[in-house]
């Protein structure tokens, strides 16, 4: 018997990576100019007309969040994408098929989708720190803030690429979920700003945990404790993690 | 070594409230080629891909060499090569890169897995072919590509589900060549065809599958002399049809 462990799992996760590096056009640039767009949009045209946000200006208090917005994007749509075309043209198959186990399956699929997510992550904050000559507060919570949000997205990316019937159903989850949370989770404002009421319902939102980390990061400013994000990205990374793996071990969607 | 390739006992498959097997039991023994053989809807593609893991079984054991294919399922795919009968060759890829990253999944080296893609590209005369995206070929070059896929590990047991289905007559007896070839080096081979022809030319033992049960299993010969009759004419007229279309 090979010893085919590691060999089959590092094919998978090379696979994976060419597979977006081969679409570049598609899948690395458009994050990064439609982030640059929000930020020449927002910080040095609209920006100036808005007050400084906890003693910072008012794009380099929403960078943080523009950069999550784009790893988010990024590593969702890796995961969903290729999962719903690899079944919907079965070639999925080829995949099963093999000796590779449901974990190294997930944790491949999960790495291709996170490092997309950080290509287009660190580029566009290479990027915006230049331009804004912004220094980076904390380079490791930057780091672990990064990976953790882009695991997140990677998971929901597998499981609605496995949920998925039709291309429309892969949008409903980004237009009608992120979409409306990342605006409602305190990328462009402070939730001090915000009636009691409405910065309550801002503690239910799991984005608001993810900018709140990342923003300490960049800037080293935070509105919660660090910890009580960290806590709860974490547990939802390893419980969605964990229920992907699931969904592959019973076949869900993948064997009939 | 277990002499059985494939144990079959008492396999059950339903889809909701379907029943497309119905306690099928089968041994293979190893070093075979046997055909399995059936009308559309018999059950063949199912009772293959419960084999390779991609449809789950109702009830019942399986095993390949003795191993189950549920609970040693890395073990058994290891063992398994399956050339299905539609065509999911990704587009993402070119031909070559398509197969060595498949040798790759298999746990091959590169080294070993670059040399194995080249000398069945070369083999099936896919070559010249290779830069080439999978679904830009011809069906009879993704036939072939769906082959030299299945065989890029060097399984112990090669599943051909239709193998010749769409191909021209130069072609299939290629690769009837090919794949006796393979036999006699001692790989089992399970063959569904729909084709009797096909059958007689390659299989040591076939089973007639009929309805989600074996009707009949033993060697080619006794199978021809034991129906007589009804049966193995309508294979006969299908095949006939088929090898005039």
């Amino acid at each position: 018997m090979r010893n085919h462990y590691w060999i089959s799992l590092w094919t998978l996760i090379r696979r994976e990576i060419a597979r977006f590096m081969g679409m570049r056009n598609m899948t690395i640039f458009p994050q990064m100019i439609s982030t640059a767009l929000y930020i020449i949009i927002f910080g040095f045209s609209l920006g100036g007309r808005i007050k400084e946000i906890h003693g910072f200006h008012y794009i380099e208090f929403i960078f943080p969040g523009l950069v999550l917005m784009g790893v988010i994007t990024s590593s969702y749509n890796n995961a969903s994408n290729y999962l719903f075309m690899a079944r919907y043209d079965t070639s999925i198959q080829d995949i099963l098929l093999t000796p590779l186990s449901y974990l190294q399956m997930v944790f491949a699929f999960t790495i291709g989708s996170i490092i997309r997510g950080l290509i287009v992550g660190v580029l566009v904050l290479a990027t915006g720190c230049i331009l804004l000559k912004l220094p980076i507060y904390s380079m490791a919570a930057t780091l672990i803030f990064l990976l953790l949000t882009s695991l997140i997205f990677a998971s929901f990316g597998i499981i609605t690429g496995l949920w998925a019937e039709r291309w429309e159903d892969l949008a409903l989850f980004i237009n009608y979920i992120v979409t409306p949370l990342n605006f409602l989770g305190g990328i462009f404002y402070s939730i001090d700003m915000l009636p009691p009421w409405w910065r309550h319902l801002s503690l239910l939102n799991p984005i608001f945990y993810m900018v709140n980390g990342f923003r300490y990061g960049i800037l080293g400013f935070n509105e919660i404790p660090l910890s009580i994000s960290f806590a709860l990205m974490s547990a939802l990374s390893i419980f969605l993690f964990f229920w992907t793996v699931y969904l592959f071990k019973i076949g869900y969607k993948l064997k009939t | 070594m277990n002499p059985f390739a494939l144990t079959i006992c008492n396999l059950h498959k339903n889809f909701h409230s379907l029943e497309v097997l119905k306690g099928i039991n089968l041994n293979i023994k190893s070093g075979m080629f046997f055909g399995l053989l059936g009308p559309n809807g018999a059950g063949k593609s199912t009772t293959i891909n419960i084999l390779a893991g991609l449809t789950l079984k109702s009830k019942g054991d399986v095993k390949i060499f003795g191993y189950d294919i549920e609970k040693d399922y890395k073990t058994v795919r290891q063992f398994i090569g399956l050339s299905q009968q539609e065509f999911n060759l990704d587009r993402f890829f070119t031909l070559h890169d398509l197969l060595l990253y498949q040798g790759g999944l298999y746990g091959l080296r590169q080294t070993e897995v670059k040399k194995r893609v080249e000398e069945l590209l070369q083999r099936f005369g896919l070559w010249e072919h290779r830069h080439q995206k999978p679904h830009r070929l011809s069906g009879g070059l993704k036939r072939r590509a769906m082959i030299v896929k299945a065989l890029i590990h060097d399984p112990k047991i090669l599943i051909l589900d239709e193998p010749t289905a769409g191909v021209d007559v130069e072609l299939r007896h290629d690769l009837w060549n090919y794949l006796k070839k393979l036999n006699r080096e001692g790989k089992t081979i399970i063959l569904t065809t729909h084709y009797l022809e096909e059958a007689k030319t390659l299989c040591d033992e076939i089973a007639i599958l009929l309805e989600g049960k074996i009707l009949i299993h033993d060697s080619i010969e006794k199978v021809i002399e034991h129906s007589k009759g009804d049966l193995i004419n309508y294979f006969i007229e299908e095949d006939q049809e088929q090898v005039h279309a």
